[in-house]
């Protein structure tokens, strides 16, 4: 069997919330993750969805080692991320990119395009520094940009070019693991499909692992094979993408494919009930208060998530039964 | 949207584009930096567009108007007053930018330490940039100057030292706002060291507030200087500076208006100039006339 490259053992993250004022000091904890179990296979390209607020962007951070585990482990390969050292920590920076949300504020106004792809490459002493333009040339050509761009600051391009930029500078360091936050979100719908038909190529011809976060399900399923559902900070269904829109077996999985987003709105439940605050999660199944399926049991045992086939799996007590 | 993926390189370098043509567009900035153009040509050739030595004495032809000989006329000891006022431009402008420049260096020094390091270090750095902000540059100057006693390298310092508290509290505010960046961030997240990180990312984004800042600062120095030579605790007579030109002329201001006038009138004209540059310098800089989409 082939050895994961990142693995989630019950990945919790809270955060501390202080009180407003003199005399309510007490302290509450949201819990933006709750018990996240995820194992990604070296060539896997996942797509993260859910609704806004769900988790999406804590859990990328945490596989980054941007902020770390309140509580589980998150495993790169066989080491644990906040075990690394300076080696190892060199090697992920150059193994793992992340491609942010904001492009345009993930790069240094004051640098040119040009500065910009080129550091990555001289920082991580991947060639000669005669060869370097040629390089950088070259990344800017494999995203499809004019190399008249080299010398232009960011503020100075458009919203579709300083995506592919980002998508460029990702790929400077010959990554093996991409993540992507909501990178085509906002965007005209022709240079959105752009964006995406390069990051697909790009996945395919290099044997990128891929995370991508994203709110449309359609763009889930155009770029990646997996999917995983968030809800209120843990993945309630996990599993191929063609199986999981065909046949949801969580009945949150099935109430968003049931409000088929439109395209580029925010992913919605199409449910009656309040969603549950993050900060005092309901006893038993976080989703009970909304699930038509409800019954007595789902309001004392939370659910963990399970398999329930070969690579499919789901966070329920009475999964919808398949076709 | 644009997004046209084939515009063509813009002919010029772009650093002529965001930072000398924004610049050359603010007309009172361009007529600011030809007045002091002129007062730097004047401090320059001081020793050679001068007619008499600065600080020789003449009885004989004492509190004369102008003419042939005394261009501006002479003082109450018979100095040039054209002489004077050519030297007196070389040190106010000495003085200005070098207490500036001193004043910018230890400022952003403790400043980025500050901002950087943050914790205990930034506590200590800051509550000692309070003090030193707690009272007016005049007072302070003044009171550093009671300590070091007088001479024109202590007004240098003087007014360095009161300079500090500003460009740290200035320098620390935008640190703390980088530092923050998702750049700074993407930046570690690929593996860059923490002092490529001040170097490349967080300086250049820091110093053009600065430089705007410092920019200012001059004609507060120069003014500042003359205030304290003035009052009598700036520099020492006969050193040909406004500050002293002014208050020597102050007893014979119905008699001899041309002493005082003289070197007040081109502080005035000086002191404008600068603040002309500072302003277009800033709006030239200003983040927010620049499109930041
Ligand atoms: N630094 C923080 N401090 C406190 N709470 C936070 C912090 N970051 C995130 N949260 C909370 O954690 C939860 C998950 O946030 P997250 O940003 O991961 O959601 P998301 O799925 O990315 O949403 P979106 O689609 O809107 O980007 C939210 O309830 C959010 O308010
Ligand atoms: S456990 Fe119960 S409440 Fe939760 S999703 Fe399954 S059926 Fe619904
Ligand atoms: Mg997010």
């Amino acid at each position: 069997m082939q050895e994961p490259i990142f693995s989630l053992l019950d990945v919790e993250r809270t955060y501390e919330l202080r009180g407003r004022g003199w005399f309510h000091r007490a302290s509450r904890q949201l819990k933006a993750l709750d018990g996240v179990r995820l194992d990604l296979q070296r060539g896997d390209t996942l797509a993260l969805v859910g609704e806004s607020g769900s988790g999406k962007s804590t859990l990328i951070r945490l596989m980054l080692g941007l902020e770390p585990a309140s509580d589980g482990r998150v495993l790169y390969g066989q080491r644990d991320l906040s075990q690394l050292d300076a080696e190892e920590r060199k090697r992920f920076a150059r193994e793992v990119a992340f491609i942010y949300q904001n492009a345009r504020g993930s790069m240094n106004p004051r640098m040119r395009i040009e500065d910009i792809l080129a550091e990555p490459i001289r920082l991580h002493g991947l060639c000669a520094e005669s060869a370097l333009p040629e390089r950088v040339a070259a990344l800017l050509d494999r995203v499809g940009l004019p190399t008249g761009l080299l010398q232009r600051f960011p503020s100075e391009l458009s919203g579709g070019q300083i995506r592919r930029v980002a998508i460029a500078r990702a790929l400077a360091a010959e990554p093996q693991v991409i993540m992507a936050d909501e990178s085509v979100a906002g965007l005209d719908v022709s240079v959105q499909a752009q964006v995406l038909n390069l990051l697909r190529d790009l996945c395919r011809e290099a044997g990128i692992t891929l995370v991508f976060i994203t709110h449309d399900l359609g763009v889930a399923s155009y770029l990646c094979e997996k999917i995983a559902v968030l809800y209120l900070g843990r993945i309630v269904e996990q599993g191929p993408t063609d199986a999981i829109l065909n046949t949801p077996r969580h009945p949150y999985t099935r109430a968003l494919l049931q409000a088929f987003p439109r395209f580029d709105m925010p992913l919605k439940a199409s449910l009656s009930g309040e969603i549950p605050s993050p900060v005092d999660l309901p006893k038993g199944c976080r989703f009970a208060g909304r699930c038509p399926q409800a019954q007595a049991a789902c309001r004392e045992t939370d659910p963990v998530l399970t398999a329930l086939e070969a690579g499919r799996q789901v966070a329920c007590l009475f999964p919808v039964a398949a076709a | 949207m644009r997004d046209a993926l084939n515009i063509p390189a813009p002919p010029d370098s772009q650093w002529k584009r965001r930072f000398v043509q924004p610049l050359l567009r603010q007309r009172s900035a361009m007529l600011g930096l030809a007045i002091i153009a002129l007062y730097v040509f004047a401090a320059v050739f001081a020793p050679w567009l001068a007619t008499h030595d600065p600080t020789a004495q003449d009885l004989m032809a004492s509190l004369q108007g102008p003419s042939a000989a005394h261009w501006l006329g002479t003082d109450s000891y018979g100095q040039d007053l054209y002489s004077r006022l050519l030297y007196g431009a070389q040190l106010a402008l000495i003085i200005g930018f070098a207490s500036v420049a001193l004043g910018l260096a230890v400022g952003v020094a403790i400043g980025l330490a500050a901002g950087l390091m943050g914790g205990r270090t930034e506590w200590v750095l800051m509550r000692i940039v309070d003090g030193l902000l707690a009272f007016p540059e005049l007072i302070l100057a003044m009171a550093f100057m009671a300590v070091l006693g007088l001479g024109t390298e202590n007004v240098v310092y003087a007014l360095a030292l009161s300079f500090v508290g500003p460009f740290a509290r200035m320098t620390r505010g935008d640190v703390l706002q980088v530092k923050n960046q998702p750049y700074i961030e993407a930046a570690r997240l690929m593996g860059v060291t923490t002092a490529a990180i001040i170097w490349r990312h967080v300086l250049p984004n820091v110093v053009s507030p600065i430089l705007v800042q410092a920019g200012m600062r001059v004609s507060i120095a120069i003014l500042l200087e003359s205030g304290l030579s003035f009052l009598g605790i700036g520099v020492v007579p006969p050193t040909p500076d406004w500050g002293l030109m002014i208050a020597e002329g102050r007893a014979f201001i119905t008699m001899a208006p041309w002493i005082s006038g003289v070197p007040g009138v081109a502080l005035a004209i000086l002191l404008v100039a600068l603040n002309l540059l500072g302003d277009g310098l800033r709006d030239a800089f200003d983040p927010t006339t620049q499109k930041d989409a």
